[in-house]
């Protein structure tokens, strides 16, 4: 579904930050991306949801190589990815409600259908008593809640998180990768950038490991046979508390 | 394609709140220059219009029985001719009145020969054929002169042209500083709201969806601006007209601005927005275009 070749990536004429990156995520896979502060990994991101093009090398999203894709087709593009940022990027001014209708406002989604939607995922993360409130009077964990909630409302195929449990308590946390997974079993391939080595170990997802530019595979440590795509589509009341919660512990 | 303004662009803390007002002050000034153009063009035809119905012929002759005698032939003459609406002339005493500011106060029964002056008005400009009638004068006697003040009028509509042609000018230059000011407004705009357009772009937001916003705002600005400037100008427009009411006299009266001449300053407001609107449109999109 997305495959980088020999990708590298350098800003302006300074030094590459990202070298010989090559590989290759599956529809519903689910990875975890780590290294060291400085080792690329947010660059990395940006090249994967698409707010960069690289310097050198190939990169396909969906079938679609983006050396040779229009600008006027990346709108399309990343309507199919969600974002996590690591500092949400929440608009301040907008309710935690119109922060998550954005990508439905942006996609032409009908207002009832917007209503309905927001209102049930933001209950699913725990913030249907907040729904009204602004980012300013929020806590982090509650920004982080409305920046997943945000990512996740289009159902994207590919979900990129930048520390997305790093805001949040344990119990919390357990609770937004339950989401992340349940959009993985739906077919949306997973990758979140975490420091959080106990949360990697719990998973055992693959990892993309990142070090001085340079990308290193770690295979699965269990088999993810309950990441594997089961259903076709998914509705937000789909997203409900993991029966096998206390398995991942 | 259409879309619905998504209100990504908080409505405190602009960087271009002062837009409107800068806008007013533009609007201001291009309205009283157009104003001042359209009135002087109008006022000129109509204050020329009546000059030139208006001819006055003069019989110069030192001697004063030859000089009676060219004036009965030529009032004769100018009196028998199709397009004359009268012709009579004018008294001694109104002559010396005329003079008096060069010759000082003269007795009626002086010495110092004047030349009698005869007033023609004619039925509309074009119903006589001057340069005949010239000719015909000039037969009747060397000594008879006739003036139509063309010379004069060609100079003061030379001189209006040029002012009017410096106002329009004017509001040109006033037009085009407004489009700087709004593309200088937008680029700090941008600059401003440079995270939220990029966060707008990873959610999947077209171009067209940014920059509406951002025309919508400069829309606003616009109308906003131009209403506050149109107005305070009429305002201005209406005192001025005021005060030449009270002179009403000559030229002045006749530059006195008619209502029915400015119904375009209701839509210069609009015209206003739409060139606000459009600005920054056009700079946004260039603008986006830098962007990935």
């Amino acid at each position: 579904m997305i495959t980088f070749e020999n990708v590298g990536m350098r800003y302006g004429m300074g030094a590459e930050i990202l070298r010989d990156i090559s590989f290759s995520l599956d529809k519903g896979s689910f990875h975890f991306l780590t290294g060291p502060s400085g080792a690329g990994k947010t660059t990395l991101l940006k090249l994967m949801y698409l707010a960069h093009r690289p310097s050198r090398g190939l990169m396909h999203f969906f079938n679609k190589d983006m050396a040779t894709l229009e600008r006027r087709d990346l709108p399309r593009l990343r309507r199919r990815i969600g974002v996590v940022f690591q500092d949400f990027r929440l608009f301040d001014h907008l309710s935690a409600f119109d922060n998550v209708a954005l990508p439905l406002l942006i996609k032409g989604a009908k207002k009832s259908d917007i209503a309905n939607h927001v209102e049930e995922l933001l209950s699913w993360v725990d913030l249907e008593e907040r729904m009204h409130a602004r980012p300013a009077t929020l806590s982090g964990g509650e920004k982080q809640r409305v920046a997943i909630a945000r990512a996740v409302i289009n159902k994207p195929d590919l979900l990129v998180a930048d520390e997305p449990t790093g805001n949040v308590d344990p119990s919390m946390s357990r609770k937004l990768m339950h989401l992340f997974i349940e959009l993985n079993k739906i077919g949306t391939t997973i990758v979140v950038a975490t420091h959080d080595d106990e949360l990697v170990k719990n998973i055992g997802a693959p990892i993309l490991s990142l070090s001085k530019g340079e990308l290193k595979q770690v295979p699965g440590s269990r088999e993810l046979t309950d990441l594997a795509p089961k259903r076709p589509e998914i509705h937000t009341s789909d997203l409900s508390e993991p029966r096998d919660i206390k398995a991942m512990n | 394609m259409f879309h619905t303004k998504i209100a990504f662009l908080p409505n405190t803390k602009q960087s271009d709140t002062l837009l409107p007002w800068v806008i007013a002050v533009m609007l201001f000034l291009s309205t009283l220059s157009l104003a001042l153009a359209i009135t002087l063009g109008n006022g000129l035809n109509k204050w020329s219009q009546g000059l030139t119905t208006s001819l006055s012929v003069q019989v110069i002759n030192a001697n004063s029985d030859m000089r009676a005698q060219d004036t009965a032939q030529a009032l004769k003459m100018l009196r028998a001719t199709p397009g004359i609406e009268y012709a009579d002339i004018v008294a001694d005493a109104e002559v010396l009145e005329i003079l008096s500011p060069w010759l000082g106060e003269l007795p009626t029964e002086n010495a110092l020969p004047v030349p009698t002056l005869i007033e023609i008005k004619l039925i509309s400009p074009d119903s006589v054929n001057i340069s005949a009638l010239k000719q015909r004068l000039k037969r009747i006697s060397p000594n008879i002169r006739l003036d139509d003040h063309q010379a004069w009028i060609v100079q003061i509509f030379k001189l209006a042209n040029t002012i009017r042609w410096l106002l329009t000018a004017v509001v040109f230059m006033i037009i085009l500083s407004t489009i700087s000011i709004v593309i200088f407004g937008c680029r700090a705009g941008l600059a401003t709201h440079k995270e939220s357009i990029e966060i707008m772009h990873m959610l999947g937001a077209e171009d067209d969806i940014i920059a509406k916003s951002f025309d919508q705002r400069y829309m606003l600005h616009g109308l906003k601006g131009g209403a506050i400037g149109t107005s305070v100008a009429a305002i201005v427009i209406y005192m001025i007209s005021n005060l030449i009411e009270n002179l009403d006299t000559g030229l002045i009266g006749a530059l006195l601005p008619q209502n029915s001449n400015f119904w375009w300053l209701l839509i210069l407001p609009i015209f206003t927005a739409m060139i606000t609107m459009l600005t920054a449109r056009f700079t946004t999109k260039r603008a986006l275009l830098k962007l990935m």
